[in-house]
């Protein structure tokens, strides 16, 4: 396929996104046209401009703040505990081509399975506090963050660090000099995984046993069938992780010096 | 004809060289050099051809203290070489070993600060081994915005800024088209010249050794070792008609006829190279 | 580089257990996970109150009461089921919206935006919302799942009829090729490789959506049960089940895995 030029690329960028806005709006009207016209039942599917007056309600009273520090509190939690032992094992893994050829695969198998199936034994073990939440992500978003550190600093090209050796690079410069910024495109492609993995399980762990926190916030709305209310969470837990995710893309793109 | 040998004021000895890739049995298992002995004078660029796998790249490896040999060793301005000497040696790679986050110039920094160079005096060396290569202009651009005779230039640059006595050059232009080489090659005749350096320039171009080298070491093919040393006797810095000159001629077909053999062995995979797999050489 | 850790290493390597490991990753790799189940089993048995965790030893032996508990081999079955439904249900959907919005550019600019739009959703926060319009039995699972495995496999497919490298469509005409020629021996043995690969991605998204809503709904099915060993401090029976979900879910794997590389032989060769 030929390469298009970069003006090209924007158009086709802001097309895209025209037709996403336009899907999006598309469904709010087919959704207040079935929530009001067609007589869908009201417990199924509420007034679209009940949800919007209940989300314009839950941002001014500040409602949110609770649950959205839970929730962000598990996240930095997780996230942080990931990223220390992902990147120092993945580190430590990579010295060793034989030590790669050992865990990655090991590591790649454990992530390809549902690893939330673990849920309930962490919420035994730590209850049903954050404490659970915690470990959960922390164990889930460690793999990509382990996996992509062994790929980032086990693809580095050996001449640039002949290269760096037969210049009298000790171990410290040629760590920081080369390995580091050779590794961390990748890297930070795996930290982004990560962060991403991260929310979807904290999010997920707090709508399957929790007692606080926006996850867990949604099902007891469910289950009070306060619909219109769910709803509007439902859209401010979509807006919150869109924006996470944004920042955190960001900033991977800023690293990237490829 | 010489042999290896030459006087007393030798900025390399290699003595007895021979070195193996695997052990004896395993798949892996290649020979690349057998009893290489030979001296490069100091302020002489001598130039090591052969056929493909002879074990230059090797040889050169040793030298530089990359790579311990499996028997034999090699002697630097008097020292014993145990691993990298960063400030009697430098190298330049066939392929561009530049770092690709860094800019040309702070590529050549780096060089300096792996080396223990001062802070202070990196910038302005930077400098002066940028414009020795003609590439002032280009100290801001990242190595993928160059072509690829700049990369190796400025890859020469990084080398030149380090001040080492020796340079250890491995195929730098093998990458390039004739003419940048061409170019490259006067160039660096008039950098010889000037400044006077020990260098040692692996290539497996008969041309480009005889207008670059004081002498050449024609390699037998694998497991290499010296077959014979040609003199050229010819002044830096050398000029563009030296290639049409007779002497030229005179001495290319020389190197053909003593490399034409071994290149058939090696094609042919008689002897060690019958084991095909590849030593880094 | 080989310097003076080229000696030692030589006089290590002569060892014959070290030589008989390098060559064999995966014998150290057994190793490793062994070396972590002794860790598990001393923890469980010694340093844990036996309410939280339970050694391997104890769960392997007590897998017999896991089955023998009432409910627990119909909830497993329906599982089963549930994920079965779901993964062919998300392939077919996934194959035939792929191959309608990739190979049409109109349909492609239009419709892959959406598909990323949705494929980028956090879909667990409507999870609450599918039981509610689904229920509570295998329908809603079913869907959850399909919802999670669809999208991958429309992606995939749709970047594997893209890769096809124009040049091909215009000749395969020019010799005379019907529409569904070109389809059949150009168009798809292309995408294949990418199906299989996104079929691997379906499968993973159809374990998380199902496991995640049978997790979800703890009055019936395996959540009935996680939660009812959860809350009775029962460590042993609680990882028996686990244990056997993941099994599950490492077989399913296995199983999509295996027939991809079935189909990338019969294709090299």
């Amino acid at each position: 396929m030929a390469e298009k030029t970069t003006s090209l690329r924007h158009r086709d960028a802001l097309a895209s996104r025209l037709v996403q806005a336009g899907f999006l709006a598309a469904v709010v009207l087919l959704w207040y046209l079935a929530a009001t016209r067609w007589g869908v039942n009201r417990l199924l599917l509420p007034n679209p401009v009940a949800v919007f007056d209940d989300l314009v309600d839950i941002l001014r009273t500040g409602e949110y703040i609770d649950d959205l520090k839970v929730t962000l509190g598990e996240l930095a939690a997780a996230f942080s505990i990931s990223v220390t032992g992902g990147v120092t094992l993945g580190y430590l893994i990579s010295r060793s081509p034989y030590a790669i050829r050992v865990f990655e695969p090991l590591f790649a198998a454990i992530y390809s399975i549902p690893i939330i199936l673990f849920l309930p034994l962490f919420v035994l073990f730590f209850g049903l506090g954050p404490a659970s939440k915690i470990a959960l992500g922390a164990a889930i978003s460690f793999f990509p963050i382990a996996i992509n550190t062994i790929a980032g600093f086990g693809t580095v090209d050996r001449l640039l660090v002949t290269a760096a050796r037969s210049m009298g690079a000790s171990d410290y410069r040629l760590f920081r000099h080369v390995l580091l910024p050779a590794a961390l495109p990748v890297i930070l492609a795996g930290l982004r995984m990560g962060f991403t993995i991260a929310l979807l399980s904290i999010i997920g762990s707090e709508t399957l046993a929790s007692l606080a926190g926006l996850g867990h916030r949604i099902v007891h709305l469910a289950e009070a069938m306060e619909m219109a209310r769910m709803f509007a969470y439902i859209v401010f837990v979509i807006a919150i992780a869109a924006i996470l995710n944004a920042v955190v893309s960001a900033l991977e793109a800023r690293g990237r010096w490829n | 004809m010489g042999d290896g040998m030459a006087t007393a004021a030798a900025a390399i000895r290699v003595r007895g060289v021979s070195h193996r890739f695997g052990e004896e049995g395993e798949q892996r298992f290649v020979r690349a050099l057998a009893d290489t002995s030979l001296d490069v004078a100091r302020g002489e660029l001598m130039c090591l051809i052969g056929p493909s796998g002879c074990g230059k790249s090797t040889l050169l490896n040793v030298i530089g203290g990359l790579m311990a040999p499996s028997s034999g060793g090699v002697e630097v301005l008097g020292k014993a070489v145990a691993g990298p000497l960063p400030h009697d040696i430098a190298f330049v790679f066939q392929e561009s070993a530049l770092f690709p986050w860094n800019t040309v110039i702070e590529n050549i920094e780096l060089g300096m600060t792996f080396q223990g160079v001062a802070k202070a005096a990196r910038a302005e060396r930077a400098g002066r081994a940028l414009e020795a290569v003609g590439l002032g202009e280009f100290a801001q651009h990242y190595p993928a915005q160059l072509s690829g005779g700049m990369r190796q230039r400025a890859a020469l640059a990084r080398a030149l800024s380090l001040e080492t006595p020796i340079l250890l050059m491995d195929e730098p232009f093998g990458a390039l088209d004739e003419q940048t080489r061409m170019i490259l090659g006067e160039d660096l005749s008039v950098l010889l010249a000037r400044s006077g350096r020990t260098i040692v320039f692996v290539t497996h171009s008969l041309g480009e050794a005889v207008f670059l080298a004081d002498r050449v070491a024609v390699f037998s093919a694998r497991p290499g070792t010296v077959k014979q040393v040609i003199a050229v006797d010819e002044p830096h810095p050398r000029k563009p008609e030296f290639v049409t000159s007779t002497k030229f001629t005179a001495l290319r077909n020389q190197l053909y006829g003593l490399l034409h053999d071994e290149i058939r062995k090696a094609v042919l995979g008689l002897g060690e190279a019958a084991r095909g797999e590849a030593g880094p050489a | 580089m080989e310097l003076s850790a080229a000696a030692a290493r030589r006089s290590l390597a002569a060892s014959p257990a070290v030589r008989y490991l390098a060559r064999r990753p995966w014998a150290a790799r057994l190793i490793v996970i062994a070396l972590l189940v002794g860790l598990w089993e001393v923890a469980a048995r010694w340093l844990v109150d036996p309410l939280f965790l339970s050694p391997p030893s104890r769960v392997v032996a007590a897998l017999g009461t896991v089955f023998a508990t009432r409910g627990v081999p119909a909830a497993l079955q329906l599982t089963l089921f549930e994920l079965t439904v779901a993964f062919a249900i998300a392939v077919a959907a996934g194959l035939v919206l792929g191959l309608a919005i990739g190979l049409q550019p109109f349909a492609r600019r239009s419709f892959f935006p959406v598909v990323l739009l949705l494929y980028g959703m956090p879909q667990v926060t409507i999870l609450p919302l599918f039981i509610l319009f689904f229920g509570i039995g295998a329908a809603s699972k079913i869907a959850f799942g399909v919802t999670h495995g669809v999208f991958p496999v429309i992606v995939t497919v749709v970047a594997g009829v893209q890769n096809l490298k124009p040049i091909l469509l215009t000749s395969a005409p020019s010799m005379g090729a019907s529409r569904w020629q070109i389809f059949r021996h150009v168009i798809f043995p292309h995408m294949v490789p990418s199906f299989f690969a996104g079929m691997r991605l379906g499968m993973s998204g159809v374990l998380l959506g199902v496991l995640l809503a049978e997790l979800y709904v703890s009055i019936a099915g395996i959540g009935y049960f996680t939660t009812l060993f959860t809350q009775n401090f029962d460590p042993t029976r609680l990882l028996g089940l686990i244990g056997v979900l993941a099994a599950m879910a490492i077989a399913l794997n296995a199983i999509v895995r295996r027939t991809e590389a079935h189909f990338a032989r019969w294709r090299a060769g």
